[in-house]
């Protein structure tokens, strides 16, 4: 007699499941850049006053030593420069590293819209790349069956968190280090933490490269999709095991090791024995 | 306890103790041997206990590895990660990898207790060198390695040099990407030997690097070799210590011919049980709460990938510091290049440890002492000793660190290339200076004979009625209460007035009250 309800629960249950597994994953508003004649002209103040003694009149550059010519550089750049908080620099020969944003979205918003105009207003050239639109995840049972397609020349319209691993071992990790917790490099720069940067910053930067990052142009909007991805997956892996100092490898664990594991022991063996 | 509790409660243990002893007897005819192993006095020193801890460790580090030996799969044939039935991985799914690194992703996600005794059995490892390491130490300073116990010494270094290596050998067992990049060093170490490296890397390797050969190579060596050696060497190890006995601390009522502790049963015994439980329990703790070596997020390795902050565990990270801070030079001999990785990678170590090995002559020579010795030597009594320990532990610190450069360039906002160069000039700086200071503080304590962490020894004895002793005021004995079980035993050896180092009142139900305390 229970038939009837259970079979309607099953139901409700097989139909939300579905829901939930085929949705894609929340997006931050539109990645579209607006080409909207006032978003550009309320863009274009913001510039004047804070961008332009460094980057030049309409971005042309050639103003501060250092400071690029921003003109051909996209709104992908400048999206990226802005949510990171990276821009605007307090001094030119800062290097530009994550800080709280200056501005707000809809402030950011308009900028990206001026930066993605500058060809046009300077007649200069054509614009870099556009702010990205990552591929979802496919879901976890098509994931857990994969077919294999190359991403470099295919696109399968979602990506797996497989592909994205193994393209981030070979790009990535050997500067931000296997778990994205960053590292350094020569000359002084830091290599950040990947576990601040959202979807969109994690496709951006390798499409853009921050100096000194190197712009990885070989790969596919396909490839650099399951990077992103795989690095939001970073910020909160599936990780058992407990605390995760490891993050940060042997050496971490070696400390561990020793002035816990080892001192406890140490003050134990004090207690245990004799002094005299 | 007055004396009469003390007599009645030892006369409790010792017929327990006999009905057992004479159920042995019965069948083996052993217990006089027993009687005489349960009565042997054990220096309860805090400092030697370390050493226990050490064996502690180790047998952690069997039973786990036993435990983990069921599921890994030595073999680097290429499979394709797909999911079991149990639990996957989604971020490996698909990916080509080593049986040897799917069975260690299985041993941690799917099988029942495997991830929790893969972390008892690194962070075991980690416990396990730093209590040699330590146990080395306090032989060295105290002069525990003089006449007769230089081939305890040598022993000793064999099994730190065994021990680290099978340390090594289990880090790079997983095949994950830390391992390979591991592994990867080694052979290019093995290759700079000059004239037989290529041959000796290709033998090593069955071929090139990485080749198929060597995961399978590497678990005969890690759950056999290794493990035979260590054992086989901890029991002679143990065996000289028991026949020569103990050294002790100078101190009132020890002399060379005496030692003073705790009889193996029942106080020595519940000592090292109750600090055995607490090792395992820090283990397991560890084990359960903090994460060791997530190989699942490494990957499985590739040739062609490496991740920032690849270092060894830290008993090695002094070699892969060597490496890093060795200058890019060149040398050539009969037209052939010597490979840079041969000097930081052999030859440093080399002679560091031939060095070490021949320490207990050198030290005989530099005192102009030859006798044999059972008291340990206070380290500030012996400051040119003190000072070559403590530059040597200054030396192993720099090196340890610059295995760490990337680490510590990022989080002290330091320039790589300045860390590397400051820590070259460490090499030389970082031991004199440990030298100079070392010696001058131990000529400072022998003049004041203050303790350097603590208030001075001292005290009023009074001598009680009964013909006891007890002290006022000196607060090592006052925290203690009273020292049970000390009594006087032979030394082996030329030393003793009892062969074969029995008690001579083993036969005797009542300890005697202590006399000193
Ligand atoms: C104090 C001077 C300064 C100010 C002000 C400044 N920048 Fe920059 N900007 C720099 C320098 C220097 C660089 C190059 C540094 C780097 O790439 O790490 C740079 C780089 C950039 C880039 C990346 C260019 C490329 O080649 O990819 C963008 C985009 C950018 N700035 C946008 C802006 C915007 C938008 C503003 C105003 C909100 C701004 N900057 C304000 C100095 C400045
Ligand atoms: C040569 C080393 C190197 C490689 C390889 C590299 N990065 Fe970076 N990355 C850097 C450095 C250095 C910065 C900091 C740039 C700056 O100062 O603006 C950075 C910054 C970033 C940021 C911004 C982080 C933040 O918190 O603002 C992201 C996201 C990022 N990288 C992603 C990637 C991805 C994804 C890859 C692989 C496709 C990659 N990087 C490869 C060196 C590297
Ligand atoms: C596998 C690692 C080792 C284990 C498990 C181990 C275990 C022990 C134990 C339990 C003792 C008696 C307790 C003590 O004196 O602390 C001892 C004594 C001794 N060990 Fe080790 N040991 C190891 C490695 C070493 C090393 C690396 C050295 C030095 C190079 C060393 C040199 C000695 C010496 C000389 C003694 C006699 C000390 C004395 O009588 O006071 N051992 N060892």
């Amino acid at each position: 007699m229970l038939r009837g309800p259970v079979l309607l629960l099953s139901l409700v249950v097989v139909v939300f499941s579905v829901l939930i597994l085929t949705q894609a994953p929340a997006r931050s508003a539109s990645n579209t850049v607006s080409t909207n004649p006032s978003d550009i002209a309320a863009g274009a103040v913001l510039f004047e006053v804070h961008c332009q003694s460094c980057h030049g009149y309409q971005g042309k550059g050639g103003v501060v030593a250092g400071a690029p010519a921003l003109v051909n550089v996209g709104a992908a750049a400048a999206d990226f420069y802005l949510t990171t908080g990276r821009m605007p620099l307090n001094s030119p020969s800062n290097e530009a590293l994550r800080h709280h944003p200056a501005f707000t979205d809809a402030q950011i918003q308009e900028l990206d819209a001026y930066v993605n105009a500058l060809p046009q207003i300077t007649g200069q050239g054509t614009a870099g790349p556009t702010i990205p639109s990552p591929e979802p995840l496919c879901s976890v049972d098509q994931q857990k069956s994969p077919t294999s397609v190359d991403l470099a020349t295919q696109d399968p319209g979602c990506v797996t968190l497989s592909e994205g691993q193994q393209l981030y071992a070979v790009n990535c990790a050997q500067c931000h280090q296997a778990a994205g917790s960053g590292g350094m490099l020569s000359g002084g720069n830091v290599i950040p933490t990947l576990h601040n940067s959202n979807l969109i910053q994690a496709y951006e930067a390798p499409l853009i490269g921050p100096k000194p990052m190197p712009i990885f142009s070989q790969l596919s909007h396909a490839q650099l999709s399951a990077i992103a991805q795989y690095v939001q997956y970073l910020k909160k892996p599936s990780n058992p095991g407990g605390f995760g100092i490891s993050g940060f490898g042997p050496v971490a664990e070696g400390f561990f090791g020793i002035l816990v594991g080892f001192v406890l022991l140490w003050f134990a063996s004090r207690m245990i024995g004799n002094r005299g | 306890m007055s004396t009469t509790q003390e007599r009645a409660a030892a006369q409790k243990r010792f017929a327990l103790a006999k009905s057992g002893l004479d159920t042995v007897d019965e069948r083996f005819a052993s217990s006089k041997w027993l009687v005489s192993a349960l009565d042997k006095i054990f220096p309860d020193h805090w400092s030697f206990m370390v050493g226990e801890i050490a064996m502690d460790s180790l047998i952690i580090l069997i039973a786990t590895g036993i435990y983990l030996a069921l599921f890994y799969v030595p073999s680097s044939t290429d499979v394709v990660y797909a999911p079991t039935s149990g639990h996957v991985y989604l971020p490996l799914v698909g990916q080509h990898m080593s049986e040897a690194y799917q069975s260690v992703i299985n041993l941690s996600f799917d099988v029942r207790f495997g991830l929790i005794m893969r972390q008892a059995h690194h962070w075991a490892a980690l416990i396990f060198l730093a209590a040699v390491f330590f146990h080395m130490c306090r032989i060295f300073f105290t002069g525990a390695f003089r006449k007769p116990r230089e081939i305890n010494w040598i022993i000793g270094l064999a099994l730190w040099q065994i021990v680290s290596l099978e340390g090594f050998t289990g880090y790079s067992l997983p095949d994950d990407l830390l391992s390979g990049t591991g592994i990867r060093v080694i052979y290019s170490i093995v290759q700079s030997i000059p004239l037989v490296g290529t041959w000796l890397a290709y033998a090593l390797w069955g071929g090139r690097f990485p080749g198929s050969t060597f995961i399978p190579r590497l678990f005969v060596i890690h759950e056999f070799l290794f493990p035979l050696a260590i054992v086989g060497l901890l029991t002679a190890h143990l065996m000289i210590l028991w026949h020569q006995k103990h050294t002790d601390f100078p101190g009132p009522g020890k002399t060379e011919t005496n030692i003073r502790g705790s009889r193996v049963w029942p106080q020595y015994a519940m000592k090292a049980g109750g600090l055995m439980m607490l090792t395992a329990s820090v283990t397991f703790l560890l084990a359960g709460f903090v994460q060791i070596n997530p190989v699942w997020l490494y990957g499985p390795y590739t040739t062609y990938t490496v991740s920032a902050g690849s270092q060894p565990d830290w008993y090695l990270g002094w070699l892969d510091g060597s490496v890093r801070l060795w200058p890019h030079w060149e040398f050539r001999s009969f037209g052939h290049e010597i490979p840079n990785p041969f000097f930081p990678g052999l030859l440093i170590p080399s002679i560091l440890f031939g060095i070490m090995f021949a320490w207990p002559w050198i030290d005989k020579w530099i005192y102009k002492d030859y006798g044999p010795h059972n008291l340990l030597d206070r380290p500030r009594d012996k400051p040119f000793r003190t000072g070559v320990g403590v530059a040597a532990g200054m030396f192993f610190t720099d090196l340890t660190l610059a295995c760490a450069t990337d680490l510590l360039a990022n989080n002290l906002h330091v320039p790589f290339e300045r860390l590397i160069e400051v820590l070259q000039y460490g090499v030389f700086v970082g031991p004199i200076a440990g030298f100079v200071v070392a010696y001058w503080t131990c000529l400072h304590l022998q003049r004041t004979d203050a303790h350097p962490i603590r208030r001075p020894v001292g005290g009023i004895i009074y001598r009680t009625a009964s013909g006891g002793y007890h002290t006022v005021g000196d607060v090592h004995h006052d925290d203690h209460g009273h020292d049970d079980g000390h009594g006087d035993h032979g030394h082996g050896g030329p030393h003793s007035d009892t062969p074969g180092g029995q008690s001579p009142r083993h036969d005797a139900p009542t300890p005697e009250p202590v006399a000193g305390d």
